[in-house]
């Protein structure tokens, strides 16, 4: 890792590739160009040296390149991934098969489940080798037969295969025999692919990691050409960084380990956009924040309780139906986004609305892009209601066909449209709703004590109706809502995980055991930072366990405490677990055994920039690059080692400050108020003439060159010194007088 | 006291779970727009499944954790049900029946903060081990609705722990709570609390998951109170009718689809009752189809047997034929509309089935161990409907499902280990797709344990996990295999077992070969061979005793001639299908063709 703190960030979406420049003085450009979608490289590399010729730097003081990537995602997501073989113990070929023996539907007989129908590695590549260890202790029961191994090596070189997983049943109690057949299997198939699975994850559950390892083969080849193509091209221009990518657990991984293990990479995006929500609350002093990403397709919600990244449970650690044992931030992904298709049923008697997950997509999109769209979407809704402008949809780089939007939501037959394209709107706000309270009820969390980060190009419209559907208690809109997953990657820290089952019950745990295996975990960290040439003062070593009531069948992730591993170690485990099982399920067992499952040991290089933009009261330039292609510079004034803006007095700009700027135009936009569509007067604005302090009142539109912010009657609040704009309801009636739409 | 007093549709011998559609109303019915009648949909359907996750999340008994074999949802004042979690087909409109046992003798008594416990399954119960946590919930000091769950609990009592097929009656399965208040106006009676945790074998386990139960039903009463606050008493009534109506009336358009007429299903036959071996155990079934209604008549199955596999029919034959119709009229995969479920599910489906029978046993007849006999049911109605739904319907399914307990005691902690195991079924062949393998039949929808797990939680060492060795019944579209386990125990254990081998095997339909028979075995290929019944109670195994337990794989679907010649290919190279069909290629029996081909 370079000593210097010039970072660029690199978003690749399905359109367009953001860039995002941030310098040792805080300082930061962005550049956004269309996705070169055969090659995503080429744009991203034209898109880096633009921003760094914007910048007046040279590429060799970049300092790092930090990407997110959909290239593992998209070859799982369209089934296009390598020809894959597995190697196993014999008796267990079919664990793939089996899974977990649960069908996703239950009233269902002519469901299709992906592992059997379509499977990773089909049954026919799934080799058997005769070896085993034994589960608890790791002794070998069976040596390992190598000729069985080059056998199969033989057999899947004759039939082709790209790549090769090798997993072992007891594996992660010792590794060893999978890393002979590795070895063994590389010298029949040179050049093929192999991975092992307790390389991708060496904890207990047969199923789960073998299928992690099957997918980190499946993934495996092309995105590791892809981001060898890509380190080599970066190289070849003088930036001596390297690469390093967002992984699933929203920290940054360097290309070298994320080639071997690109199964690490498929939540890349969503963990980005969570890591930006949670800057986005800490730099205006809010902790608790749920981010509400919202794209043309889907939305992805995350939640973020002071300031702590969540983990999703196990049971949920599954992507297009394959379930995977590797880190992953807590976020949920909806099909709800702005080209989410609307349409009219008959239930019974009476007729019911309902929006998604049907997509009118990128092409033609919805019909209010004019593109020959026909069915209404979300954004023919925002379209009829004022919400989108034709004078300045999309910074004005497109036309907005006002009238195939008209077209499309009157298909559904109601008296008028405006209502039509309120209920849209109400009807996807509320499955936003309910799946953000899932993700934190559920777990003990209010949503009450939470803001919504309302980013992504479509974020910004909803933000507030989520808010109030939940009752939560402001919504942060952060500067460049539609450039939140390039931050976030700006704002993300190395991190490399190592885990190793170790299933000790509290009261007889082999504690000697326990200190050795959290040494090695650490050594392993440490290891995996120097790679890296992290300096010592900016290496952290994060210690957690997974731990289940002995009896259980799940466990909770908790912190674990640094030092020595004794009884009050222990102790101090239990108590922690007791905690978190209060919390997610409303009762805990203190009276009852506790089981440490897995031992986990994070090494975090403290990389992250501070993304926020600095500025002293002048007037804010938020204009990411217009047209695509150009780029701008962010003109605000520096400070130079300025500490983060104090929490308490972010969270309360202050109210003699405020004042209320005239709006750009005034326009009739309607309002879903108390159960009706009704007109009002808007005050619209442009978010580049905004300045820290000014106050801005609902019904308001405020709009950018890639999102507009809509602020329902009854919601207002200030902008930050940062450029984040931060809506509250007002308590009491909000009615203004209006009309009915 | 009679205890068996299911009532029957006026003036009929029919069955129902749905008291129908509603003639008189307690709320004032309101026009709703489409936006509201969506958004109370999607909030009434997210609430259901709220409370679900609350209960397996934290519950104890791998049985609710595991296999999800719980119910949740908000219900009106006679039990018709506003939505249901989604968690096991085991309870699709199981609590209508528990709320009419409750209310027999609490109706008019309900208090806000009462919390009933309930789980006698000669009043609604789905069985005994199914706990009922009732909550009457209340608008303007009137009651109008319950929030309802039920889940396995680890141990209720009686004779046996675990698995008891050969309990004599229903006192011997375990302690009846017959409509009892835990808490009555938000005060816990203690005295009962002691009581209900007394004289079980895993009382704390018990008490979490009643505490979880409860927690859940709380959320709901919580949910439903938000909801009225929001949009008023009488609009959301009014939209949980309509959404009844919608179900109803999806239901009945897929009915009116089918050709009315009576459709038979050839006899089926359980290997016995648990004790009287050889003796198998009649299902007879035929659907009668008459316009929009559907009636399952289950008459000329066998009478009631003195062993525990009687089947209750409020809370476990109901929800079986409601399944069974549901799944092969509204089956998400073929209409890609997921229709919420809810009362209307219920009201065009009717069972005919006379007192006295395994399927309506009266009291005391044990009832616990009823899985194998009610999964037979939409086996039935699906071979039943082949010739009008060919579309909608699969080849033989495993359908029985084999339940496993081991346990045994450790002398280092001075206790028992116990492991319940639910072996995976698998299906026959379907139209235009094979049949899946290896995955949770019909009624049944649980996971599996790891391997890993097993081993080092228990006495036990695996030597396979996988499908059945024998090639896949044939057919244009292949049976689903099942799979074979192999244990060894590392230490004596005691075994109990509840399954069916499928004396009869899976049938093949439309010309498809009849699925394979399922096996438990003691040392396979040694001298020591020998081979257990699908039923048994507590055998007593040597340690390093080897058990491999097969489960039955599903028919073929449509003439083996016809089968795609690519697919041919790919069953020999993915074993499947052996390298050379005539002679079966491992010395399989000659295949069978099924009676029902045309």
């Amino acid at each position: 890792m370079s000593a210097s703190s010039l970072r660029v960030g690199v978003d690749v979406g399905g359109t367009f590739t953001d860039v995002v420049l941030h310098d040792e003085h805080r300082r930061w450009w962005v550049h956004k160009l269309p996705t070169s979608t055969h090659d995503p490289a080429e744009a991203i590399l034209a898109g880096v040296l633009a921003v760094i010729a914007k910048a007046g730097r040279q590429a060799s003081e970049l300092g790092a390149l930090l990407h997110g990537t959909t290239v593992a995602t998209n070859l799982l997501i369209e089934r296009d991934g390598s020809k894959v073989g597995v190697v196993t113990t014999e008796g267990f070929a079919d664990v793939l098969h089996i899974a977990r023996k649960k069908r996703p539907l239950n009233f269902s007989s002519y469901l299709d489940v992906p592992w059997q129908s379509d499977p990773i590695a089909r049954r026919g590549l799934r080799e058997q080798v005769r070896e085993r260890v034994d589960t608890r202790t790791g002794a070998v029961l069976e040596p390992l037969i190598e000729d069985d191994v080059r056998a199969a090596g033989r057999r899947l070189r004759e039939q082709g295969v790209e790549s090769v997983a090798v997993c072992f049943l007891a594996s992660f109690a010792n590794p060893e025999h999978e890393n002979r057949a590795r070895a063994l299997l590389e010298q029949e198939l040179p050049g093929v692919f192999v991975t092992t699975s307790t390389e991708c994850t060496p904890l207990y559950r047969e199923y789960e990691r073998f299928n992690t390892a099957a997918v980190n083969a499946y993934v495996g080849p092309r995105t590791g050409t892809y981001l060898r193509n890509l380190t080599e091209a970066v190289a070849a221009e003088g930036i001596h960084a390297g690469v390093r990518l967002m992984s699933s657990g929203g920290g940054t991984i360097s290309a070298e380990v994320a080639a071997r293990q690109p199964v690490q990479l498929l939540m890349s995006g969503p963990a980005a956009g969570v890591i930006a929500g949670r800057r986005t609350g800490q730099d205006v002093g809010r902790p608790n924040v749920i981010t509400l990403d919202v794209g043309g397709t889907s939305t992805d919600i995350g939640v973020v309780p002071g300031g702590e990244l969540r983990y999703k449970h196990l049971l949920d650690t599954r992507i297009c139906g394959e379930s995977l044992m590797v880190s992953m931030l807590d976020v949920e992904t909806i099909g709800a986004g702005g080209g989410s298709i609307a349409s009219v049923k008959q239930a019974g008697g009476s007729s019911v609305l309902s929006v998604g997950p049907r997509s009118a997509g990128a092409y033609p999109g919805p019909a209010c892009y004019g593109r020959g769209g026909t069915e209404p979407t979300a954004s023919d809704a925002m379209a009829v209601l004022g919400w989108l402008r034709p004078e300045t949809f999309a910074g004005g780089a497109m036309t907005l066909d006002l009238e195939a939007a008209q077209k499309a939501v009157a298909t559904l037959g109601f008296a008028d449209t405006a209502t039509a394209a309120a209920g849209i709107v109400t009807v996807l706000v509320n499955a936003m709703a309910s799946t953000t309270r899932i993700l934190s009820e559920r777990k003990g969390l209010d949503p009450r004590d939470y803001a919504i980060v309302a980013q992504g190009g479509a974020g910004p419209a909803f933000g507030c109706a989520v808010a109030e559907a939940l009752g939560a208690d402001s919504v942060l809109i952060p500067a460049h809502p539609g450039l939140a997953s390039a931050f976030g990657l700006l704002g993300s820290d190395l991190r490399y995980e190592v885990q190793a089952t170790v299933w000790q019950r509290q009261g007889e745990a082999d504690l000697t055991k326990l200190a050795k295996t959290l040494a090695e975990l650490e050594n392993q960290a440490h290891a995996s930072l120097d790679a890296d040439q992290v300096p010592a003062e900016l290496k952290q070593i994060e210690r957690s366990a997974d731990v289940r009531y002995a009896g259980q069948g799940y466990e909770l992730r908790v912190p674990a405490p640094d030092g020595e591993v004794d009884a009050a170690w222990m102790g101090e485990v239990a108590k922690a677990f007791h905690l978190r099982h209060q919390q997610t399920y409303g009762r805990s067992f203190p009276e009852q055994e506790v089981q440490v499952v897995n031992l986990c040991v994070a090494g975090v290089g403290k990389v992250a920039a501070h993304t926020a933009p600095q500025t002293a009261g002048s007037k804010l330039d938020l204009a990411p690059a217009l047209p695509p292609g150009a780029t701008r510079h962010a003109e605000a004034k520096v400070e130079t080692g300025a500490a983060p803006v104090a929490a308490a007095a972010a969270a309360q700009p202050p109210t003699t400050d405020q004042r209320t700027p005239a709006p750009a135009t005034t326009v009739n936009a309607t309002w879903w108020v108390d159960g009706s569509a009704v007109s009002l007067p808007t005050a619209v604005h442009n978010r580049d003439e905004l300045e820290p302090g000014d106050l801005i009142t609902g019904p308001a539109l405020v709009e950018q060159m890639d999102s507009t912010v809509v602020v329902p009657p009854g919601f207002a609040g200030p902008v930050h010194p940062d450029g984040t704009l931060e809506l509250r309801l007002s308590p009491g009636p909000h009615q203004t007088e209006g009309k009915h739409a | 006291m009679s205890k068996n007093l299911v009532p029957t549709l006026p003036g009929t011998d029919l069955y129902c779970t749905s008291p129908g559609a509603y003639t008189e109303r307690y709320w004032a019915p309101v026009d709703l727009d489409p936006i509201t009648l969506s958004v109370i949909g999607g909030a009434l359907d997210a609430t259901a499944k709220e409370m679900a996750q609350v209960l397996y999340r934290m519950s104890y008994s791998t049985l609710i954790r595991e296999s999800e074999d719980l119910g949740a949802g908000l219900f009106d004042i006679v039990g018709r049900e506003f939505c249901e979690s989604d968690s096991t087909p085991m309870h699709i409109g199981s609590l209508p029946g528990y709320i009419r046992g409750i209310n027999r003798k609490l109706a008019g008594t309900y208090q806000p903060g009462d919390v009933i416990l309930h789980n006698d399954p000669y009043h609604g119960a789905a069985h005994s081990p199914d706990y009922g946590v009732l909550i009457p919930i209340f608008h303007e000091g009137r009651h109008v609705a319950f929030a309802a769950a039920t889940g396995h609990l680890s141990d209720v009592g009686g004779a046996s722990p675990g698995l008891s097929v050969d309990a004599i009656d229903v006192y011997a399965e375990g302690k009846i709570l017959d409509s009892v208040r835990l808490e009555r106006a938000g005060v816990r009676n203690e005295d009962l609390w002691e009581h209900v945790l007394g004289n079980v074998r895993a009382p704390s386990q018990n008490a979490g998951d009643i505490e979880a139960m409860i927690s859940c039903c709380r959320l709901g009463v919580r949910r439903w109170e938000e909801l009225v606050a929001k949009y008023g008493f009488d609009t959301v009534m009014s939209a949980a009718e309509a959404w009844m109506d919608h179900s109803e009336s999806k239901l009945r358009q897929a009915i009116s689809a089918v050709p009315d007429g009576v459709y038979q299903a050839p006899a089926g036959f359980l290997d016995d009752d648990g004790k009287n071996r050889g003796v198998p155990v009649r299902i007879a079934t035929s659907v009668q189809v008459r316009g929009d209604e559907i009636i399952i008549d289950l008459t000329g199955s066998n009478e009631a047997v003195n062993t525990a596999i009687n089947a209750p029919l409020e809370g476990s034959v109901l929800p079986t034929v409601n399944f069974a119709v549901r799944t092969l009229l509204l089956d998400e995969a073929i209409t890609g509309e997921a229709v919420p479920q809810n009362d209307g599910i219920f009201r065009a489906v009717k069972l005919r089935v006379p007192v006295g029978t395994i399927y309506n046993p009266s009291f005391p007849h044990a009832c616990s161990s009823r899985f194998p006999v009610i999964n037979r049911i939409p086996d039935q109605v699906n071979l039943a409907l082949a010739e009008v739904l060919p579309n909608h319907v699969t080849g033989g399914n495993s359908a029985s499902l084999q339940a496993l307990s081991y346990s045994g005691y450790d002398p280092a902690t001075g206790e028992y280990w116990i492991y319940v195991e639910v072996a995976e079924g698998s299906y026959g062949g379907r139209s235009g797709k094979d049949g899946l393998d290896s995955i949770d039949n019909l009624m049944s929808n649980t996971r599996n344990t790891p391997i890993e797990e097993v081993e080092l939680r228990l006495p036990m060492r695996s030597h396979g996990y996988g499908l059945r060795p024998e090639p896949a019944a044939r057919g244009q579209w292949r049976g689903g295999l099942g799979t074979r386990r192999v244990w060894e125990f590392l230490a004596p254990v005691i075994v109990s077992a509840s399954g069916d081998f499928r004396t009869d095997p899976p049938r093949g339909i439309f010309g498809g070969e009849d699925g394979r028979r399922g096996r438990i075995i003691v040392d396979h290929g040694t001298p020591n061979e020998r081979e257990l019944n699908s039923k048994f109670a507590g055998l007593s195994l040597p340690a390093e005793t080897v058990l491999t337990i097969e489960v039955p794989n599903g028919a073929g679907y449509g003439d083996p001639a016809r089968r795609d010649e690519t697919a041919r290919q790919n069953d020999i190279f993915d074993g499947f299908a052996p390298t050379d069909p005539e002679t079966g290629g491992r010395g399989t029996p000659a295949p069978t063709t099924s009676p029902i081909s045309h």
